[in-house]
């Protein structure tokens, strides 16, 4: 399990055999099997499946919230628990998961406060990130006096805050309305191409998928497999206009495809 | 839900987008919210009148039948005479009468006065009670095995009557030299630490779990996720318990004085009244009465306590 610095360094996070079985009183469930994945620096790749694939446990196995049961995880070079104590790790879930007894401004601060970081110097960072989610005038407001999309500009804004290598995002948008799921959709790629982070996503939406990624990772449910890995050649920057290209839906076509061929025999088991 | 209002438009938190109507929402609201509490304490003092206006009315019933529930020929649950019933009038004017025949203190003025020896034993027996039941949820909290072992014991420490314990308790602290005041307080104590410790478990468990897993990405330490999250989880759980415990530990500061032997308080006061309760009726039911009425302040100190922290805490 030692992680040895042998990963190149173009690749951000490398996965070799993971496995993870959890025993449940109905008995063991395979949530993961055998799952290879390299994920280059700077890179927005997409997890994408039916639920029970497995794609939120993957992102806890990247993140070392969850101990793979076989396999290796490394994370800039470093295994995954190392790279979770190091900080290099932001991430956002479904629920922006803001503190209500904390202040827009404070709440961005937290990581910062818990790795130890001076309060001038926390501060100004969370001013920063406030700036980069354009969210300045909010910054002394409570989390409940803003609306859903802004309450995860601000959980997105926490992820960042530590200016961490890799972003694990867990279907940030799952909750929102289309117009406001399309309008941070178009943030967080121009906060991704602001910073540079490397991302994984988990979503279970198609075209968010394309519209995002530079590659979408199909997985099967059952035990969890990537089924495949679609690289989206769409250039960046990518706008309104995007979606409306033949490529685009060409694109999201392809993926959709290979979607239904992993859900097709599932289904014709039952 | 927050999620369900349209955004705000960027800005719109610096300037108010249009100007606000002539006559100020501000205003209104507030006089709204005084004219709530008019309400409300109006309809308290209705309550009260109700139950006194009852208790006259079952009295006067059962003069006229002779103790019987009305066309038979039941005895009515509660004797009405004047030794078992006295009038409201009579308890008021018992209140205002003499403490004693050698006294020119009124006897209102000495159950107020005893009652706040009480108030202060059992503001005492709070405050360590809060601390212990803090301290035993945090144990519980960061131990958990220790948490499910000593629970089952917590529970039967509640269980035991408490006036077998008290005179333990009084005899064990007053043999150890210290004043009676201090035995009553930790009785008073004993109880009011329980609803504290429970709800201060519940509140220490009822954390977020996205905050925690947030936590953990960041790799904070047990400490940090306990000071950071947890324990500002807790807060609302634990102003709960308190004022659950601020009852029980007037009940316990009474009950203590009972089993004291100190002259003092109003628990005192009351054993002195139902001594005397064949010569003076009323006096009981007066002593009863001041303690009530002074727990009810008590609690509502605390309730406001809450209010201001809680308060505080979001705006």
């Amino acid at each position: 399990m030692t992680g040895q610095a042998t990963t190149a360094p173009s690749t951000a996070i490398r996965l070799a055999g993971v496995s993870k079985t959890f025993s449940t009183s109905s008995g063991d469930v395979v949530a993961l099997d055998d799952i290879d994945l390299d994920v280059p620096e700077g890179g927005f790749v997409s997890l994408l499946g039916p639920s029970g694939c497995g794609k939120s446990t993957l992102l806890r196995v990247i993140g070392d919230l969850v101990t793979p049961t076989a396999g290796t995880v490394e994370v800039a070079g470093t295994s995954a628990a190392e790279a979770r104590r190091t900080r290099q790790y932001g991430m956002a879930f479904q629920a922006p998961g803001l503190m209500d007894w904390r202040t827009v401004r404070r709440n961005i601060e937290l990581p910062l406060q818990v790795q130890g970081v001076g309060r001038a110097e926390r501060r100004q960072r969370a001013d920063e990130m406030l700036e980069l989610v354009k969210l300045t005038q909010f910054a002394d407001h409570r989390p409940r006096q803003l609306s859903g999309g802004m309450q995860q500009r601000v959980a997105i804004a926490r992820a960042l805050a530590m200016q961490p290598r890799v972003l694990l995002m867990d279907e940030p948008l799952g909750a929102l309305d289309e117009m406001n799921r399309e309008h941070l959709q178009r943030e967080l790629l121009r906060i991704w191409r602001a910073t540079g982070t490397t991302v994984v996503f988990v979503t279970h939406s198609i075209p968010e998928a394309v519209f995002l990624s530079t590659e979408v990772v199909v997985m099967s449910p059952r035990p969890g497999r990537i089924a495949s890995r679609i690289p989206v050649d769409l250039p960046y920057p990518r706008t309104d206009e995007t979606r409306l290209t033949d490529e685009f839906q060409a694109a999201e076509r392809h993926v959709r495809e290979r979607l239904h061929a992993v859900l097709e025999p599932s289904t014709a088991g039952l | 839900m927050a999620a369900t209002r349209t955004a705000p438009r960027p800005g719109a938190a610096v300037a108010p987008p249009a100007a606000p109507p002539p006559t100020a929402r501000q205003p209104r609201r507030a006089r709204a919210q005084v004219g709530r509490s008019l309400r409300d304490l109006a309809t308290s003092v209705a309550l009260v009148a109700a139950a006194l206006l009852a208790w006259e009315g079952y009295k006067a019933l059962g003069r006229a039948t002779g103790d019987l529930v009305p066309f038979t020929s039941l005895p009515l649950p509660v004797a009405t005479d004047d030794a078992a019933m006295p009038h409201v009038w009579q308890v008021v004017a018992a209140l205002a009468g003499p403490a004693s025949a050698a006294s020119d203190q009124s006897l209102l003025a000495y159950y107020l006065q005893q009652t706040s020896v009480t108030l202060r034993e059992a503001a005492y027996g709070l405050a360590l009670g809060a601390a212990v039941g803090v301290g035993l949820a945090l144990l519980m909290r960061q131990i958990p095995w220790l948490g499910r072992a000593s629970m089952p014991w917590l529970v039967v420490s509640q269980t035991i009557p408490l006036v077998a314990l008290a005179p333990v308790v009084v005899v064990w602290i007053g043999g150890a030299g210290f004043p009676s005041w201090v035995a009553v307080t930790v009785i008073s104590a004993y109880l009011a630490f329980f609803p504290v410790t429970l709800n201060t478990a519940t509140g220490l468990l009822s954390a977020d779990p996205t905050h925690v897993e947030l936590m953990r990405s960041v790799a904070a330490s047990p400490l940090q996720t306990l000071l950071l999250v947890r324990v500002p989880a807790a807060v609302p759980s634990f102003f709960t318990g308190l004022r659950l415990a601020a009852t029980a530990s007037v009940v316990g500061a009474v009950v203590g004085e009972l089993s004291a032997g100190a002259g003092l308080g109003i628990g005192r006061a009351i054993l002195t009244a139902a001594y005397y309760y064949s010569l003076a009726p009323a006096n009981l039911y007066a002593a009863v009465l001041v303690a009530s009425l002074a727990g009810v302040v008590f609690v509502q100190v605390i309730a406001l306590a809450e209010r201001l922290v809680l308060s505080t805490r979001e705006n």
